[in-house]
């Protein structure tokens, strides 16, 4: 057993220990990758965050522009205001402080007295009260305007201090609102945790809005098939199939294909949406060609869709009149049975009836057209549009669901890698067991052997004596490359 | 200055390339052709325009493009004397309505002036619809048989020993009229045997008794 010890240990290094070590390399190999795409993806989300904040910013600032534009009038109404007001107060002031009432009240009973004089006793203080009393409400009657002015104007003082004080305070909002969004822009480009910067910019609930929008959207697109559907047999036949699916049925999920192609194209023209790089390049003219070039094509889609809502209307009514008049033939028209029960006994053939009118004309009608064909044709024509707006959530939802892809992608990475590396260590681990075990059964053998039959095989040329004993793994060539291996891999 | 070249267009036009080319096979066409048989013999001629009803029912439901032929089982049914019309609708819904009109009209004169037979040439008419069926292109072939079923050939005319050849056509016996109410287990044993003169001819049969099932048999596929 000592002899196969080393053959064994050979065997179980190369079982488990190469085999975990290949398994730590993928791991090493695994993790780095995954590590390098979350980098990847967060430095994609935070640059994309930044465009979004530049774009953000350069809103505010054209709206903060705007509210500067119409600052002047604003505030220069308010100033003229205060003026006019600070003025009014200013003259009220300056009349109200020309007024001495104590030199006023005592120049009046000065002037009362030789008519005090003239009466006796209690006359006397009676006509000093009444002369004072003049005296102070001629000065009063002076002061009684200013101090209307100044009741008057305080208030209004009040109020334009306020405006005032709105205009500063939405100015500083925006400023702020601009501030903040520079301050996250400056993070975003400049930050050195792209990890961190990428996880403050939700993916997922944009996503999730946009799904429901497009969901939407796609309802509409289910509705706008059947209606087209019918009617498109009109224009392409109605023999063939392509991939099971009728003619008709194909080329109406074609329009709806073109009428949302239009509708990316206007959108992106307009500036709504980037998901055609090519707009990013072109001049504000190209653009301007090209918006009004899938606005035409739109207004001609609804036009399309509007025709085809009549043509279904028509194609219902003479299947439905075929249809009555199928069954009309060799049947009694119902005002004259006894004429005709004669021949049908006989079995002869009756004259087929009218076919019954369609009853489209009975109902309401708009200019002519009967009110289901009129909501058909409403219908028709709104639907290229709204099918258009679908543009929007598209930018996100393919955006977003790429950055989502990315993530999950790194993190499945970043799954493996441990996983490589967690088998990697289990194989070490069973690789040192299996040749502890193996120590552990050869002890007992080989300590009896020892303490025993030492005596018979020191004269014997046993080969536990004669041979060389093996090495240790450090001392083997492969033993120190395969630790050093090893070690690198954990 | 590196310029790079992006796989996304390479990857589109491969796939374009490919869809085109699956789409060469994946056309195909959902056309049928119909032949229908009106038993003209003195049993069942009083029967016809009841028939002919039925086939307007089944006509109103062909799609456009379907083509539709129509004939007369007489005494000697193997014969172009015997086919009434042949017709093809138009591809586009409107038009189509407009021919299934004239079918009907065709049909009621048709009916309005059958004579009745002396004997019944099934095996001739048979023949006659899978040949006429087997000249068209439509994919799916149908006979429409409206009869009592009851065969009698006339000795100058006997087509009882012809091989029919009705592989891929579907033969649908409708409004199948007893002659003889006391005497079911006939009938039955009749139908059976039709039914194995077109199975091992390499036809499928199918029965009929409601004109309404006529046109969802027909129209099925």
């Amino acid at each position: 057993m000592w002899m196969a010890r080393d053959p064994l240990r050979r065997v179980i290094r190369q079982t488990f220990f190469l085999t975990g070590l290949m398994f730590g390399r993928w791991g090493v190999w695994l993790t780095g990758h995954g590590r390098a795409a979350r980098l990847s993806c967060s430095e994609k989300i935070a640059s994309h965050r930044a465009d979004e904040l530049a774009d953000r910013m350069i809103v505010l600032e054209d709206r903060i522009g705007k509210r500067a534009d119409k600052l002047p009038a604003e505030v220069g109404t308010l100033a003229s205001r205060i003026s006019a007001t600070t003025h009014a107060l200013e003259t009220s002031a300056a009349a109200l402080s020309s007024i001495n009432l104590n030199e006023a009240a005592e120049r009046a009973v000065r002037s009362a007295l030789p008519r005090v004089e003239e009466g006796r006793g209690v006359t006397k203080v009676n006509r000093a009260i009444g002369a004072t009393r003049q005296a102070m409400a001629d000065q009063i009657k002076l002061i009684r305007p200013e101090l209307g002015v100044v009741a008057t104007e305080a208030p209004r003082l009040r109020v334009t201090a306020e405006k005032l004080a709105g205009v500063e305070q939405r100015f500083t909002q925006g400023v702020d609102l601009v501030n903040r969004s520079f301050t996250a822009y400056e993070e975003c480009l400049r930050s050195p945790d792209r990890i961190a910067v990428a996880g403050k910019h939700s993916i997922v609930i944009p996503w999730l809005i946009a799904l429901l929008i497009m969901s939407i959207a796609l309802s509409g697109v289910f509705l706008n098939f059947f209606l087209i559907e019918r009617p498109m047999a009109e224009i392409v036949g109605e023999s063939a199939r392509i991939g099971g699916v009728g003619l008709p049925a194909f080329a109406a999920m074609i329009v709806i294909f073109l009428e949302f192609v239009a509708g990316v194209i206007l959108m992106d023209a307009a500036g709504f949406t980037r998901l055609i790089p090519a707009f990013h390049a072109m001049s504000d003219a190209g653009r301007r060609v090209m918006f009004w070039v899938a606005f035409a094509f739109l207004a001609a889609f609804s036009f399309l869709e509007a025709s085809l809502a009549i043509v279904r209307e028509e194609i219902i009514e003479s299947q439905q009149a075929t249809e009555i008049l199928a069954g009309s033939y060799f049947t009694a028209p119902a005002a004259a049975p006894e004429a005709t029960s004669g021949a049908q006994a006989d079995g002869e053939p009756v004259a087929p009836a009218e076919p019954i009118a369609p009853a489209a004309r009975e109902r309401a009608s708009v200019f002519g057209l009967s009110l289901t064909t009129t909501a058909q044709i409403i219908l028709a024509v709104l639907i290229p549009w709204m099918l258009a707006t679908a543009a929007l959530p598209l930018e996100t939802i393919v955006r977003n669901s790429v950055f989502m892809l990315q993530i999950a992608g790194g993190f499945l990475l970043l799954a493996a890698g441990f996983v490589c590396k967690t088998i990697a260590a289990a194989l070490r681990s069973v690789g040192y067991f299996a040749l502890s075990v193996y120590d552990l059964i050869i002890f007992v053998p080989l300590f009896i052997e020892k303490r025993f039959f030492n005596g018979a095989r020191e004269e014997d040329s046993g080969p536990f004596r004669k041979r060389k004993p093996s090495p240790p793994v450090a001392e083997t060539g492969a033993g120190p490359e395969l630790e050093r291996k090893l070690q690198q891999a954990s | 200055m590196m310029v790079s070249h992006s796989p996304v267009p390479q990857l589109l036009m491969l796939v374009f390339a490919s869809v085109l080319l699956c789409a060469c096979g994946l056309v195909t066409s959902t056309n049928r052709a119909v032949f229908v048989l009106f038993d003209a013999s003195g049993t069942y001629a009083k029967s016809v325009p009841a028939a002919a009803r039925s086939a307007n029912l089944l006509v109103s439901r062909l799609q456009p493009g379907d083509w539709i032929g129509v004939g007369q089982i007489s005494s000697c049914s193997f014969s172009e004397k015997e086919i009434i019309l042949q017709q093809q609708l138009p591809e586009t819904p409107t038009l189509a309505n407009q021919t299934q009109r004239q079918v009907f009209d065709k049909l009621a004169a048709y009916a309005g002036q059958v004579k009745p037979t002396k004997f019944t040439d099934i095996h001739g008419a048979l023949a006659q619809a899978a040949f006429e069926l087997q000249q068209r292109p439509e994919p799916a072939h149908y006979i429409v048989i409206f009869s009592d079923m009851i065969e009698d050939l006339a000795p100058r005319c006997d087509t009882s020993a012809i091989e029919l050849d009705l592989a891929g056509i579907t033969v649908v016996a409708s409004n199948v009229i007893k002659s003889d109410p006391a005497d079911p287990g006939a009938y039955f044993a009749m139908l059976k045997d039709w039914e194995r003169v077109v199975t091992e001819a390499g036809g499928q049969w199918r029965l009929t008794s409601s004109p309404d099932q006529l046109p969802a048999i027909v129209t099925a596929q």
